[in-house]
């Protein structure tokens, strides 16, 4: 069947706001404002889009993706999938919150059209990455967003931590892109195709040697992809990265770019461990069962020693992508919509989190996870909605992040067999994170602010202590028009769009948590066509 | 064994040397040097395995264009940076590591059956350069146009990176 | 074309090693980026040979030299890329290695 040109609108309205951007930064349009609306609006109509497809209620008539093209196999390189649409949605979920969110960031000379150029293509690529259906191709889409990424990382060019950030990203990631093509090059040789279709059958070759071959390929492929979910023992890169790159741009690698590594591996592998579910399937069951708990172990053992913000985020994101591999590990309908549904939960989560970082260093708390005490007291819709997504982060119910837990862990136990030591690893995990979260959660309330007179803080409190006219301190404010004052400075501070950006992820999350089921059930759909029509 | 083989081993061997020499010197210069050498051999060694036109595209872009840029890069930085390699030492287990990976690997190799040849190329177009077109411009069509988007970033950010700063502050940090 | 299969693999095989081994040992960013792009070559060289030894169909072929034309561009890009990064880098500070650069924490 022919694929008309208007199926791809959403790929179509990333290109056109990175290649227009860029048009406007030759032109001399170089204000924030006008620069980064229009991306938002663009990712807007390519939101809409993907929903379309995906027939979501009221956008289903803004589809264009024929009916007869979705979950039907692949036309050459390019498949439509339920599975892989959901992907575009979450992936253009997360570049939408960072643009929308560096709304209030401060206006540098000639960065802002780059960084939102970029980030563009870096969407791009991952968009493809959902509609891939050929390793090459998917290997070649993770490129797109992994070169726009590095680039991204150092945009700012006068911040040398982040130069070396950028610097290590790009080793890190180039080398990971030269084993995935190695690994490729042997599953060709296996196959004799490229077509990841093919992937769901033994080798042709297998009745004469070379599975052997096919085994060492998706090894070194295992290897390659996991350097971009940040499985340990290839997570080395990840901390220095989040912690060295601008605020804004960690939100979006955790939130857009690790999810894009999670959706490749994926799609390698889904397919593929079908094929090894007969035979010699233990192999490669043990190997991701393994990478799954080995991941989310040391993310939370590390996580629990950082005394810094952005690096404990870090570790928690690692060990985040440890549950998410589970889904992978048990490879079984409801584990992959456990990990669809995390996936949606961790883009609110890790992206609302990095954001509220930004904002907060932006109004001159430190980087010390003791600097934020007290932010209870002073920036009360921020600091709770942080507080929120903590929560959902360590999987307290009535969050989003609980119920794509449940869900995976549920799937753990319904495939029986070994698979209940991973859900057993997952809950001691769960259990462990608590530990560092809390300790956050009591910072930033039990404890009173530092007085007015130890440096850092002087900022936010003069500004705070303002519009309470004078003459009521910040912490006494009980009365009504003091606390809507605080509230006005709280946004004045941060800024509008990054406030409300904080502020809906934590409404967003605590709505999915209470409210799951559509999110649930195209979950559920969508995983079931992945694992019976393809990749 | 045949002359086409014999010269195959011939060049692999100095491949793998150049490699190694590569990665052992320790001037900075040299291994840009040793490397360029080695792109070189696999480009004659493409025009062994019958495809001239991967040969050229090697010899051109990377012994050609690559090497020049990393010598580039060498020249403009040398004066600044160690241009030495400050850790010399083989680490033993790093070394075990390599190894462990070359030998699964040629062990793969030997498992490998050898496969026939794939049909020849027409009488018309010996080294199939016209088939290698039609499969990259409109069978995979697709790939071209997703590296096209690679280079699209790649340029944009290479040139935003190599910008010169104008703003005063800057260049009190530089003097730092 | 007659050179054994078993041979190109076992070049590439080894290519690979000495590549992982680099990148493993060396600690000057140009030394890494060196032994990534010899992994690079070694990738190219196994789908030229897969060209000519193909187990699949016959749309096999020819399609592994598509890959590997491909693949030479798309390192070059890479490398570009990378020594933007460090030339911005080098404006900033005087060293390349990247131990020093970056303090490993765990």
């Amino acid at each position: 069947m022919q694929v008309p040109v208007a199926a791809y609108l959403p790929e179509a309205l990333a290109l056109a706001a990175a290649l227009l951007t860029f048009l406007m930064d030759a032109a001399g349009v170089r204000q924030r404002v006008v620069v980064g609306s229009f991306s938002v609006v663009l990712y807007v109509l390519a939101l809409i889009s993907v929903l379309g497809d995906l027939s979501v209620a009221p956008f289903s008539i803004f589809a264009t993706v024929p009916k007869g093209l979705i979950d039907t196999g692949a036309v050459g390189p390019i498949q439509f999938s339920s599975f892989g649409l959901l992907w575009q949605a979450i992936f253009l979920s997360a570049s939408l919150l960072v643009a929308f969110a560096s709304l209030s960031e401060g206006e540098g000379e000639r960065e802002v059209p780059i960084f939102y150029g970029l980030l563009a293509l870096a969407t791009l690529g991952t968009l493809l990455v959902g509609l891939s259906a050929d390793l090459i191709f998917l290997l070649l889409s993770v490129e797109v967003t992994g070169i726009s990424t590095y680039v991204l990382v150092a945009y700012a060019r006068k911040d040398a931590r982040a130069l070396e950030a950028s610097m290590k990203f790009y080793l890190i990631g180039a080398l990971s892109t030269a084993i995935s093509f190695f690994g490729a090059s042997l599953i060709y040789g296996a196959y004799g195709s490229t077509a990841l279709s093919h992937l769901r059958d033994l080798p042709p070759s297998a009745t004469v040697g070379g599975t052997q071959m096919a085994l060492v390929g998706l090894g070194l492929l295992t290897v390659g992809l996991g350097f971009k979910v940040t499985a340990v023992p290839f997570h080395m890169w990840a901390v220095d990265v989040y912690d060295g790159a601008p605020d804004h741009v960690s939100a979006y690698l955790a939130a857009g770019s690790k999810k894009m590594g999670l959706l490749a591996v994926l799609v390698v592998f889904a397919a593929s461990v079908s094929i090894f579910r007969e035979g010699s399937a233990w192999a490669l069951y043990v190997a991701f069962s393994g990478l799954a708990v080995v991941t989310m172990t040391v993310g939370n053992v590390l996580a629990l020693q950082q005394r810094t913000m952005k690096r404990m985020l870090a570790y928690s994101s690692i060990s985040q992508a440890g549950y998410m591999l589970i889904g992978l590990a048990v490879a079984t309908p409801a584990s992959l919509a456990g990990t669809t549904i995390q996936a949606v939960a961790h883009v609110l989560m890790k992206g609302g989190a990095f954001l509220f970082v930004a904002a907060m260093a932006s109004i001159g708390v430190g980087n010390r996870i003791d600097d934020y005490r007290g932010l209870g007291h002073t920036h009360p819709a921020t600091t709770a909605s942080f507080a929120i997504l903590l929560l959902s982060l360590a999987g307290i119910p009535l969050t989003l992040g609980f119920v794509g837990k449940f869900y995976i862990f549920a799937s753990a136990v319904q495939a029986q067999g070994l698979f209940i030591f991973l859900a057993i690893a997952g809950l001691l995990n769960s259990a462990v994170s608590v530990f560092y979260y809390a300790r956050v959660l009591r910072i930033m309330y039990m404890v009173e602010p530092q007085t007015s007179s130890q440096g850092r803080w002087t900022p936010a409190v003069a500004h705070l202590a303002d519009p309470g006219a004078g003459s009521t301190p910040p912490s006494a404010g009980s009365s009504k028009g003091a606390n809507l004052g605080r509230f006005r400075a709280e946004i004045q501070a941060l800024g509008l769009a990054r406030w409300s950006a904080i502020v809906a992820c934590a409404a967003l999350t605590i709505i999915l948590g209470i409210y799951p089921t559509p999110l649930i059930d195209l979950a559920n759909n969508a995983a079931a066509h992945f694992l019976a029509t393809g990749p | 064994m045949n002359a086409e083989t014999f010269t195959f081993i011939v060049l692999a061997l100095g491949a793998v040397l150049s490699g190694a020499l590569a990665l052992l010197s320790r001037e900075i210069v040299h291994t840009v040097i040793f490397i360029g050498g080695l792109f070189a051999d696999l480009g004659a060694i493409y025009f062994v395995l019958s495809s001239p036109f991967l040969g050229l595209l090697q010899l051109a872009v990377y012994a050609g264009a690559v090497t020049i840029l990393l010598m580039f890069a060498v020249m403009v930085i040398k004066r600044r940076i160690f241009a030495r390699e400050s850790t010399l030492g083989i680490q033993v287990p790093t070394l075990a590591l390599a190894v462990i990976v070359g030998a699964v690997l040629v062990n793969v190799a030997m498992d490998v059956p050898n496969y026939g040849p794939a049909p020849s190329c027409p009488a018309a177009d010996p080294y199939c350069v016209g088939a290698l077109a039609q499969n990259l411009f409109l069978l995979n069509g697709a790939w071209l146009v997703l590296l096209g988007f690679i280079m699209l970033s790649a340029l944009v950010g290479a040139v935003h990176l190599a910008r010169e700063w104008r703003t005063p502050s800057v260049r009190r940090i530089r003097e730092d | 074309m007659s050179v054994p299969l078993v041979d190109i693999l076992s070049l590439s095989g080894a290519l690979f090693a000495l590549g992982i081994f680099g990148v493993l040992t060396r600690r000057n960013f140009i030394l890494i980026l060196i032994s990534v792009e010899v992994i690079t070559n070694a990738a190219i060289l196994n789908f030229i040979a897969f060209s000519f030894y193909s187990p699949g169909p016959a749309a096999g072929g020819i399609t592994g030299q598509s890959i590997a034309v491909i693949l030479v561009g798309l390192a070059a890009t890479e490398v570009a890329v990378g020594l933007a990064i460090v030339l911005a880098l080098n404006r900033l500070r005087g060293t390349l290695n990247v131990a020093e650069a970056i303090q490993l924490k765990f």
